[in-house]
C-alpha cells in the first residue's frame, strides 16, 4: 500500500514536471534539454530553507514557504538562462540549456553545505499526497486558464509562425521569457516537492537523463496538449516499475525499452498520443448522447 | 500634399556584396492606393520587410506620420499602425480562424496574465470583446461560417482573405499587401481587385500592395512604383507605367521593346 501511494506521488511529482515543461517546448515551441536543472534549484532551494531556517509555523505553511521559494529560485534561473538563449533558435537552444542542466548539477556537486557529492540528508517529510496533488492541480489550472486567455494565445503564436506573431504586434521575446521563466518556476516546486518525499537528495538525481526522460514524457503524450503531459508523464512513471515486475534484466534494459516505444509511436502516431488535443469532457459526452 | 502617412527616404538593403534595394524612396498618402511592380529577385519584399522592421535599412529612413520607426522592432512598428500579409502565406495553421483574428487584437487588450488565470471580470469583458470585433471582421470577408476551422484547412482564395482580414484587425493605418493574388484564379483576383479598393475606402487607409499580376495592379492602383535589380526605374500613374519602355524591357527583355518600335 504504502508502495502505491509513493508511486502516485512520484507521478503527481512528475506530471508538474511534464505540464511545465510542456509550456516551453510543446506550447511556446522553444526546445529546452534543461529541465531537470531546474528541478535541482527548486529541490535544493526548499531543502536548504527547511534544514536551515525554517520558520516557526506549521510544518505545511512552510512547506508552501519553500513552494515558492523553489518557485522563485528557479524562475530566476530561468530568467538567467532564458534572456540571453532564447535568441538562439533550435538546436542551439537545446545545447545551451542542456549545458546549464549540467553546470547547476556540478555547482551543486561542489557545495559543501548542502552536502556536495555526498548529497543532501534529513530533508523533512512534510510533503504528502495532498500537497503534491494540490500542485499538480495549481500547475494544470494555471497552464489551462493562461492558454484561454490572449497571453497564452500569444505564447502559441510563437510556436506557430515567430515571424508572423512579430508582425502582429506580439513581443515574441517577452512571451519566450514568459514561458520558459514560468515552466521552470514549476519545475521548481516539483523539486521542493520531490526532495520533501524522499527527504534525500543528490546531485545525481537530477543529471541529464532526467531531462530527456521528461521530454519522453511530452512526446509520448503529444507536445503541446496538457492532457498528453499528463499521462505521458503517468506511463513514464510506473512503466519502469511494472517492468521491474518482470526482474532485473528487464528493469535494467528500461531505456532500450523507452526507445523502442518511441519508434513505434514514431511510426504510428509521430504527434504523440493527443497530437495538440485536449481531452474534451463536453465531447465525450456528446459523441455518447450520439451513440445513444 | 499634407505630410504623407507613410515615407521612406533612399532605404537600401545589402546583403554581403548584394545590394537587393538601392536608395528607394516613396511617399503614401493617408488614403492612397499604390503598387510596387518588378520581376522576381527585383527587391519588392525586401522593401517590405524594412518598412515593417524585419530588416534594419543598411542606409535611409522610414517615417510613419513624420515619426522615423526605422530602428524600432516589428511588433512596435505594426502596434504604430503598419500591418502586412506575406508573400507566402504565414497564418497561425494550427489554430482557428477566430484565433488568427483575435492574436491581431492581442496588443490592444487590457488585462494581465493574472487576470487570465483568476478569470477576472476585467478578462470576460476583454474577451468578448476580441470575439465581437473578429466577428465582424470575418462577417466582412465571408469567413464567419468558417470561424472554427483550422487555418491549414482552408482553401487558398481563402487563407489569403483570413491573411488581410487579421492585418485588418490590427487596426493599422498603412496595409501592405505582398502579392495577394499570387495563386489565385482569374475569378478569385477579380473578387480580391474589389476587395482591396472596398477595404481602402471603408476603413480610410493607404494600402501599398506588391503586384506580380499586371492586371490587379492597373485595375487597382492610382500610382505604380516599377523596380528592377533594387533600383526604381519608373514611377507614374497605371497608363504611364504601361507604356514605359524601362518596365517593358525589365518584363519582356530588350528584344521586346526594339519589337514594338
Ligand atoms: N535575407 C536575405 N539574405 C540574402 N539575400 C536576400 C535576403 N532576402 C532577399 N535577398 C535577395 O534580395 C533580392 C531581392 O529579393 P526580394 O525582395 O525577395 O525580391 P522580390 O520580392 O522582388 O521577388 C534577391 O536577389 C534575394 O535573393
Ligand atoms: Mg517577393
Amino acid at each position: 500500500m504504502d508502495y502505491l501511494i509513493y508511486l502516485t506521488i512520484q507521478s503527481g511529482i512528475f506530471i508538474i514536471l511534464a505540464v511545465s515543461l510542456n509550456l516551453i517546448n510543446g506550447i511556446c515551441g522553444q526546445f529546452s534539454l534543461g529541465h531537470a536543472g531546474f528541478w535541482a534549484v527548486g529541490a535544493y532551494v526548499g531543502a536548504a530553507y527547511s534544514v536551515f531556517a525554517p520558520l516557526p509555523v506549521p510544518d505545511f505553511v512552510n512547506l508552501f514557504i519553500g513552494c515558492g521559494l523553489g518557485f522563485t529560485a528557479a524562475a530566476i534561473a530561468g530568467l538567467a538562462i532564458g534572456v540571453p538563449c532564447l535568441r538562439l533558435r533550435g538546436d542551439y537552444l537545446a545545447i545551451a540549456t542542456l549545458g546549464f542542466g549540467e553546470i547547476i548539477r556540478i555547482i551543486i556537486m561542489n557545495m559543501d553545505a548542502v552536502g556536495g557529492p555526498r548529497g543532501f540528508t534529513g530533508i523533512p517529510a512534510w510533503s504528502n499526497f495532498f500537497w503534491v496533488y494540490l500542485w499538480v492541480i495549481i500547475t494544470i489550472v494555471f497552464v489551462v486558464n493562461l492558454l484561454r486567455g490572449t497571453h497564452g494565445r500569444a505564447i502559441i503564436s510563437i510556436r506557430e509562425d515567430e515571424i508572423a506573431a512579430e508582425s502582429m504586434g506580439i513581443y515574441t521575446f517577452k512571451y519566450k521569457v514568459m514561458a520558459f521563466a514560468v515552466g521552470a518556476g514549476f519545475a521548481g516546486v516539483a523539486g521542493v516537492l520531490f526532495a520533501h518525499t524522499t527527504q534525500f537528495i543528490h546531485p545525481n538525481s537530477f543529471n541529464f537523463m532526467w531531462s530527456v526522460i521528461i521530454l519522453l514524457m511530452i512526446i509520448l503524450g503529444g507536445l503541446g496538449s496538457v492532457t498528453g503531459a499528463v499521462v505521458g508523464a503517468v506511463i513514464l512513471s510506473i512503466l519502469p516499475e511494472l517492468l521491474r515486475f518482470f526482474g532485473e534484466t528487464v528493469s535494467e534494459w528500461r531505456m532500450v525499452i523507452y526507445s523502442m516505444l518511441l519508434i513505434c509511436l514514431m511510426l504510428m502516431r509521430p504527434s504523440g498520443i493527443f497530437g495538440k488535443h485536449e481531452l474534451d469532457i463536453k465531447k465525450l459526452l456528446g459523441m455518447k448522447k450520439g451513440d445513444a | 500634399m499634407s505630410t504623407p502617412v507613410l515615407e521612406t527616404q533612399g532605404i537600401t538593403m545589402r546583403f554581403g556584396g548584394l545590394v537587393a534595394v538601392n536608395n528607394f524612396s516613396l511617399q503614401l498618402g493617408a488614403t492612397d492606393l499604390v503598387g510596387i511592380i518588378g520581376p522576381n529577385g527585383a527587391g519588392k519584399t525586401t522593401i517590405f520587410n524594412m518598412i515593417t522592421g524585419i530588416y534594419t535599412p543598411t542606409e535611409g529612413r522610414v517615417f510613419l506620420d513624420g515619426k522615423d520607426i526605422t530602428e524600432l522592432r516589428p511588433a512596435h512598428i505594426t502596434q504604430s499602425g503598419i500591418c502586412r500579409t506575406f508573400q507566402n502565406i504565414r497564418l497561425f495553421k494550427d489554430l482557428s480562424v477566430l484565433d488568427n483574428i483575435r492574436l491581431a487584437g492581442h496588443f490592444r487588450v487590457d488585462y494581465g496574465v493574472m487576470s487570465s488565470i483568476f478569470r477576472t471580470k476585467q478578462y470576460h469583458v476583454e474577451e468578448a470583446r476580441l470575439v465581437q470585433e473578429a466577428d465582424k471582421l470575418l462577417d466582412i470577408f465571408g469567413l464567419k461560417s468558417k470561424k472554427d476551422h483550422l487555418a491549414k484547412n482552408l482553401p487558398y482564395g481563402e487563407q489569403r482573405r483570413l491573411e488581410i482580414a487579421r492585418a485588418l484587425a490590427t487596426k493599422p493605418k498603412v496595409l501592405l499587401l505582398d502579392e495577394p493574388a499570387a495563386g489565385m484564379n482569374p475569378k478569385e483576383t477579380a473578387d480580391l481587385t474589389k476587395l482591396i479598393r472596398w477595404v481602402r475606402d471603408e476603413f480610410q487607409i493607404a494600402i501599398l500592395l506588391i503586384e506580380h499580376d499586371m492586371s490587379l495592379v492597373m485595375n487597382v492602383c492610382e500610382h505604380i512604383h516599377c523596380v528592377d535589380y533594387g533600383q526604381l526605374i519608373a514611377s507614374g500613374g497605371p497608363k504611364d507605367i504601361q507604356s514605359n519602355p524601362k518596365v517593358i524591357e525589365a518584363y519582356l527583355g530588350a528584344d521586346a521593346v526594339a519589337e514594338t518600335k
